[in-house]
């Protein structure tokens, strides 16, 4: 693929949850691990601000939002500055999918939520997968 | 007057992903959060003056706020000035970091060594700023500034400090001489005046208004058609809560 993105993923943003550093924790393992050519990270303190650049990723890219809570800034956030959320994921309900997985921890996540942020990851890269085409994906490292 | 929540700081971090100076403003904020001033500290996430509610839009005019961010485009700042209300302080971890000749900040998803000192730096700078905001009387909740003049203040109720998302500060709309009016604080002072036993009255409708006006402006020649909403609406609070005896 091109040296441009092409899916752009925005996680939460919040402070006092674990399920807020699970979604981090599975961004930045999309985007530096999984999918690092076809993904880009977006903050959302700057979608806040209304920072151009952002913007104009949101609105260029189709995006996955991770939220860690019901409140749902990242999909908010990404449908107010313009962009089509074409996956919006909610940590709570990976949870219910993975309850082998007990994540807890905030500054640091302990096993269970390293193995749940990692199966959100995957999940995160497979909708990667089928939002852009196939010459355009990483070559060998999908799964 | 309703012991209402005086003595507490807010702190709106950056939480820039992007960046590794955006995670040392998190960890930062939840270490003063958590470890260095729980009970006297308050969050929201920054996200929430745009995605959630006007309790929320309400936070930095009823807390005097830190913001912390981690790099000069102080979105953190910036964000809480334009849709919450002027930061009280505000910490810049680049700044921070080059004034104590803190170089090499790396990992964005794993702070290095360097990182782990810039949150040390940046917590313990924080805590500063919460104890001088805490000592300083006379935050207009209002105007959502401190006054020149600092009137007498109660003492702190201490509260537990934790993330407000969701939360926000309470508020309630009602409606006013046709029309909808959101007024802040409004639950939690009706909430105390009922757990201190005054029913509705003529006599309560005065202290209700005097009350309200602290966290909300009202126009001078509309006093008398707040007061009798304000009695309306407790009245209303009081006869589905009254307390149990």
């Amino acid at each position: 693929m091109s040296g441009e993105k092409r899916v752009v993923i925005v996680p939460c943003s919040g402070i006092g949850k674990t399920y807020g550093t699970v979604s981090r924790e599975a961004a930045y393992e999309v985007v530096e691990d999984l999918r690092p050519a076809a993904t880009q990270l977006v903050a959302l303190s700057q979608l806040v601000l209304g920072d151009e650049a952002s913007r104009a990723a949101v609105a260029a890219c189709p995006a996955v939002t991770l939220d860690g809570c019901k409140l749902a800034c990242a999909t908010k956030m990404v449908q107010e500055s313009g962009g089509a959320v074409a996956q919006a994921f909610a940590v709570l309900d990976v949870y219910r999918r993975y309850k082998q997985f007990k994540p807890q921890g905030i500054a640091e996540l302990n096993e269970g939520g390293l193995k749940l942020a990692h199966a959100l990851a995957e999940e995160v890269a497979a909708v990667v997968d089928g939002l852009i085409t196939p010459n355009e994906t990483d070559g060998g490292r999908h799964a | 007057m309703p012991d209402l929540p005086r003595k507490k700081v807010g702190i709106v971090a950056c939480s820039g992903e992007e960046i590794a100076e955006g995670t040392v403003t998190r960890l930062a904020a939840l270490r003063v959060l958590e470890q260095l001033r729980p009970g006297d500290t308050v969050t929201i996430c920054l996200p929430l003056f745009l995605a959630g509610g006007e309790g929320d839009r309400a936070f930095a005019r009823f807390y005097p706020t830190i913001a912390v961010d981690g790099c000069g485009e102080r979105c953190a700042a910036r964000a809480t000035e334009r849709y919450s209300g002027k930061p009280a302080a505000e910490v810049v971890v680049t700044e921070l970091a080059a004034g104590c000749g803190l170089a090499g900040l790396h990992g964005r998803r794993r702070l290095n060594e360097a990182g782990q000192r810039a949150v040390d730096l940046t917590a313990g700078r924080v805590a500063e700023l919460v104890d001088e905001l805490l000592e300083r009387k006379g935050w207009d909740r209002r105007r959502g500034s401190f006054e020149a003049e600092p009137p007498a203040e109660a003492p702190a109720a201490p509260v537990a400090a934790t993330c407000s998302c969701g939360a926000g500060i309470p508020v309630q709309k009602v409606v006013i001489d046709g029309r909808t009016v959101t007024l802040i604080g409004l639950p939690l002072i009706f909430e105390q005046l009922r757990e201190a036993g005054k029913a509705p009255s003529d006599h309560l409708a005065r202290e209700l208004l005097e009350t309200v006006r602290i966290y909300n402006p009202i126009p001078a020649d509309e006093d008398e058609t707040y007061a009798m909403t304000l009695l309306r609406e407790y009245a209303a609070f009081w006869g589905g809560k009254e307390p149990a005896r």
